[in-house]
């Protein structure tokens, strides 16, 4: 008989180590035709890093997303990047790039204000001009302040910076302190099916609701809270690297189960509105957390669903049917 | 041995070893480096184009076996001027991130959409079930590809 479950899972997950040194620089100019040029040692693989660290450059400088060129993962021209790990490049990179950015618009701030007859701090770069704070009709265009810096006064508008989230010791006593600067939030709601008979299990529909500060490109987020299900579901139910002799018997995709389209549920992902001070523009991160309440949530709607708590992952229709086919023993 | 084959309506010629598959021959012998080799086994998709209206794994199939026949890969879809309307909608919605699995997933899309104009749901869930992605989830692929029907139907229906 079919048996319907729902289980739910909760999790908190750690951005920006402060234990060790976890620094990211950044280099960013902006170019006598409005565009910008972003160096960062990061690298893109398909998270969607360099188009939100592209958003963030272009924030900071009050340009469009599409006239920043973001320039990666080079040793030979691109500054230091601790990496595309631990969930941390919106937050730590992201952070490094506010900052350098922040040092271009300060060469420009200071070029336009004696034009505009007002002081630096009065300037705001917004809708690719600086213009002055609350007088939308005082500006100038940001691509003629950058030649005027550049040609007339011999400053090039650049900057560059770097970001390390503060290093904090841990008490060698009792091991507490601060090991991270932001932490993320998230809940996982499973639906599942799962039959008594021979003990298959069918995730209907995940909903996972996460934060991760503010998004800087919810579109992004939103796919990597999917493709985190994805290998949530694939850990719950499917993957499992088996040894024999130390060897791996299964090292191909015949033989590795991973979810094809046909077994991903519906996913109703929402992304809860929320501020990090510490962030740039209030992010923290999005990358790992999101796979990290799938399997328990799965888990919990199976015991929900039969009764039966499967602590060791893949949960096969073998080892559910044999927790099953116990507990069925048991009550007898 | 010598194989005739028609590649995004351009008539090709090669001169390649009888256990050459067609992925192999499109990749090093006419330089179409769309269709990616995954697992060489069937197993992935990545290899995935169009052989006289029919999505094959270019990676199971021997280039000799395609002599004669019509075969449409990822570099046939757009033109200079505008993406296939699955590419398109593909970069719109964010449908992938490594990309890895791109060319294959899309191919077998455009075969789905030339067969059934409004799939639903579970017929696209049918038709992508050879292409893995370790990366999306899918469903921003699915939403993708129905929002594809839609523009080509209004379009054709203009
Ligand atoms: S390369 Fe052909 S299916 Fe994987
Ligand atoms: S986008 Fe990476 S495998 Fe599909």
């Amino acid at each position: 008989m079919i048996k319907r479950g729902k289980g739910m899972a909760c999790m908190w997950y750690p951005i920006g180590f402060t234990v060790a040194a976890n620094a990211s620089a950044a280099t960013v100019k902006v170019n006598t035709d409005g565009t910008a040029t972003v160096l960062t040692g990061t690298v893109e693989t398909g998270q969607g890093a360099l188009t939100v660290l592209g958003q963030i450059a272009a924030q900071t400088l009050g340009i469009a997303t599409d006239d920043v060129h973001v320039v990666s993962a080079d040793t030979d021209s691109t500054p230091m990047d601790t990496g595309a790990i631990a969930s941390r490049t919106t937050y730590v990179t992201g952070n490094a790039i506010v900052l350098a950015a922040e040092k271009a618009r300060e060469i420009l701030f200071e070029a336009a204000a004696p034009l505009l007859n007002v002081r630096p701090e009065q300037l705001e770069a917004v809708d690719k001009k600086i213009r002055v704070l609350s007088f939308p009709d005082r500006f100038l265009p940001i691509d003629k302040v950058v030649a005027h810096a550049e040609n007339t006064l011999g400053k090039p508008s650049i900057g560059s910076a770097s970001y390390n989230p503060p290093t904090v010791e841990m008490d060698p006593e009792t091991g507490q302190g601060k090991p991270f600067n932001a932490y993320v939030y998230a809940t996982q709601i499973a639906d599942v099916e799962v039959d008594d008979e021979t003990g298959e299990v069918e995730v209907k529909k995940i909903t996972a609701v996460h934060d991760c500060g503010t998004p800087i490109n919810p579109m992004l987020v939103e796919g990597q809270i999917q493709g985190g299900i994805s290998m949530g579901v694939g850990f719950a139910l499917q993957e499992e690297i088996l040894f024999k002799d130390g060897t791996q018997i299964n090292p191909n995709l015949t033989n590795y189960i991973m979810p094809t389209s046909l077994d991903m549920p519906e996913l109703e992902v929402e992304l809860v509105d929320n501020y990090d001070p510490t962030g740039p523009f209030g992010a923290k991160g999005a990358g790992e957390p999101t796979a990290v309440p799938t399997a328990a949530a799965i888990m919990n709607a199976i015991y929900d669903a039969v009764g039966v708590r499967i602590t060791n992952l893949p949960a096969t229709a073998e080892k559910v049917l044999a927790a099953i086919q116990e507990k069925n023993k048991a009550v007898a | 041995m010598k194989v005739e084959i028609t590649v995004n309506g351009e008539k090709k010629i090669a001169d390649v070893s009888p256990e050459t598959t067609l992925l192999k021959m499109l990749r090093d012998e006419f330089d179409l480096t769309g269709a990616k080799l995954g697992c060489d086994v069937g197993d992935c998709g990545t290899c995935t184009v169009v052989v006289d209206g029919e999505s094959v794994n270019s990676c199971l199939m021997l280039a000799a076996r395609a002599s004669g026949s019509e075969v449409l890969t990822i570099e046939g879809l757009a033109t200079f001027q505008k993406l296939h309307p699955v590419q398109q909608k593909f970069e719109d919605l964010g449908a992938l991130q490594c990309g890895y699995c791109g060319p294959g997933m899309i191919m077998s899309a455009k075969n789905l959409l030339d067969k059934n104009k409004s799939p639903s749901v579970d017929e696209i869930r049918d038709a992508l079930a050879g292409n893995l992605c370790r990366c999306t989830g899918y469903t921003k692929m699915i939403e993708a590809i129905q929002e594809a029907a839609k523009e080509i139907n209004t379009t054709n229906a203009l």
